[in-house]
């Protein structure tokens, strides 16, 4: 326990000036949850600390995902020879205020954090060969003027919309903010018919620029064979079914489907999908 | 999670009025109308991290610039009368998706106002809220009082157009006040405060709509003007009840004709002798409440 939070660490570790990458465990196309998988596995990243669940998740029961019985999970890893912090947990559907408060005193009090990245994915209505975006949004002037070197989009205007509510990213932006941690926000438009599934060149774009950043040295030649493999799928699927064709043609000419037209897309692209595999 | 004062004004005995939102936001209306006409003065605020979700989110230019929770905010007026502690909440701090604000994070909000009230050496509370009532939109809303002790009633009494539970046709003095708005009351008074809660009566058929009932909000002003002994223009309730009365006609004649000739009956219902049963049966009413339920189960509450 740390100042009173849930906070369980296992093991001690060492850094000097670290940086932390956090990721949902369902966020849209898998992103946050394979960005995070994959850095680990790259990098031997070590579990050394978690989150403990009861004051924020509903735990009434279980839940069930692709037949298996889930718990959540909140929990860190360590890659100390590079100087990084991965986070992957479950969105916490209560007390986020002190959950997020949480993840920056492990961050803060035990791995020296100084630099914040928060994977997210956004749903984009264009269509699966429209080439990757890397939209950000800094808490920090900073942050801004370090990302300028970078080929990621930095002057997004938004405003939450009248009936919804901030992201919890955006939340967890503004109190690194308010605890002078300079971080941002990695937004990559994932499309619609891909956001249950998974999306590699959304992997790869993070992927990228993690590596790129924050000099991880990794080899991402093989998410090039994951993108390959998917186009050819879908490729596949607009050959076999010239109604999934139609369209994603219409989205490549930028016009937009009807939503029952959206909802065939997404359901006939996930079962040739699930098929295939 | 606390309170912050920007400023501690020197108040004498004061009374606290609060409110939250609820049903056709008849309290929160009631309180702010009369914040906003005495021009009462802000002076602190509950800080919202840790009861809240934050509301908007303000980027520009890849800069996030503002993330905007929902206030909680205290006013102070000095009267001549009384001095007054206004207390507004633009939500209830709810936990599991519940709609209305229960356990500890109530709990903890209700202390929090408390403590301030007492701070200022408060002893008396008022809230707000609205009563669903068997009544109809074309009447005047009536003021259920509930107070938190027995010594306030003979007060309450002497209201106008104001009722106990014990006055309400089937009660029996019985009932229950949903979320915050009720919760101050009780909590105030294992804190020895003296408190009352100020309900509006809003017609069942209209407790669903997403449309505030300024009609009651003012019937509530009325008494809560008159036991503070404070004059206040309440035009501006008139006005916005036009507005509104105009949407509710609209919905109104959409509900099939057989329900509405149910409803229609309401308004010939009087309360002159309120211990006393009214024209409408209690038949009758079972009739309605039933007509009520099928109207809106079959979806045409969303109107």
């Amino acid at each position: 326990m740390s100042q009173g939070y849930p906070i369980k660490i296992y093991k001690g570790v060492e850094f000097r000036r670290s940086c932390l990458v956090l990721g949902w465990k369902e966020d849209g196309g898998n992103l946050g949850r394979k960005v995070t998988d994959y850095l680990n596995r790259k990098l031997k990243g070590q579990e050394f600390a978690e989150i403990e669940p009861e004051e924020f998740f509903p735990l009434g029961g279980v839940a069930i995902r692709g037949d298996l019985a889930q718990f959540p999970e909140s929990k860190f890893y360590a890659c100390p020879e590079h100087e990084l912090v991965v986070f992957q947990s479950d969105t916490p559907g209560a007390e986020w205020y002190k959950f997020l408060n949480s993840v920056l005193d492990v961050a803060e009090n035990h791995c020296r954090v100084k630099e914040l990245y928060i994977i997210g994915a956004m749903v984009s209505f264009s269509a699966h060969t429209t080439p990757r975006e890397l939209l950000t949004v800094v808490n920090s002037a900073e942050m801004k003027t370090i990302l300028s070197q970078y080929d990621v989009a930095r002057d997004m205007d938004y405003q939450t919309p009248p009936g919804e509510r901030p992201t919890l990213n955006s939340f967890l932006l503004w109190i690194a903010r308010e605890r002078n941690i300079p971080g941002v926000s990695l937004w990559v438009p994932i499309p619609f018919y891909l956001a249950a599934m998974e999306d590699a060149q959304a992997h790869k774009k993070v992927l990228s620029f993690l590596n790129q950043r924050l000099d991880l040295k990794i080899d991402l030649s093989d998410l090039d064979q994951e993108i390959r493999e998917q186009n050819e799928q879908l490729a596949l699927a607009r050959s076999r079914f010239p109604q999934i064709d139609d369209y994603i043609n219409r989205l490549e000419s930028n016009l937009m489907l009807s939503e029952e037209e959206n909802e065939e897309l997404i359901r006939r692209i996930e079962e040739f999908l699930k098929e295939e595999a | 999670m606390g309170i912050k004062l920007y400023q501690e004004p020197k108040l004498e005995n004061p009374v606290l009025v609060a409110s939250w939102p609820g049903i056709g936001n008849i309290g929160i209306i009631a309180v702010d109308t009369l914040r906003g006409i005495l021009e009462a003065e802000e002076f602190g605020e509950i800080e919202p991290w840790d009861f809240f979700y934050p509301r908007r989110v303000f980027i520009r230019k890849g800069v996030l610039e503002y993330l905007e929770f929902p206030n909680s905010k205290f006013f102070f007026k000095k009267t001549e009368g009384k001095d007054l502690i206004f207390f507004t909440g633009e939500e209830q701090p709810t936990e599991g998706g519940r709609m209305y604000a229960e356990g500890r994070k109530a709990y903890h909000m209700a202390n929090l106002v408390l403590d301030v009230a007492e701070k200022f050496k408060c002893r008396r509370v008022y809230t707000s809220g609205a009563a669903v009532a068997l009544t109809h939109h074309t009447a005047k809303p009536r003021v259920w009082a509930v107070p938190n002790s027995e010594s306030l009633i003979p007060e309450i009494r002497r209201y106008e157009n104001t009722v106990l539970m014990s006055d309400i046709e089937g009660r029996r003095g019985h009932g229950n006040i949903t979320g915050l708005n009720g919760l101050l009351l009780g909590v105030a008074k294992r804190r020895g405060f003296e408190a009352i809660c100020l309900m509006g009566e809003i017609p069942v058929y209209l407790q669903a709509l997403p449309l505030s009932y300024p009609k009651a909000s003012k019937s509530v002003l009325e008494v809560l003007c008159r036991s503070l002994a404070i004059e206040a223009p309440l035009d501006k309730l008139d006005e916005l009840d036009q507005k509104v009365q105009q949407r509710i006609e609209e919905f109104y004649q959409q509900i099939p004709l057989e329900i509405r000739g149910q409803l229609d009956r309401l308004k010939h219902m009087t309360y002159a002798q309120p211990a006393e049963p009214g024209p409408i049966t209690e038949e009758e009413k079972k009739k309605i409440m039933e007509g009520v339920e099928k109207f809106f189960k079959k979806g045409g509450g969303g109107g």
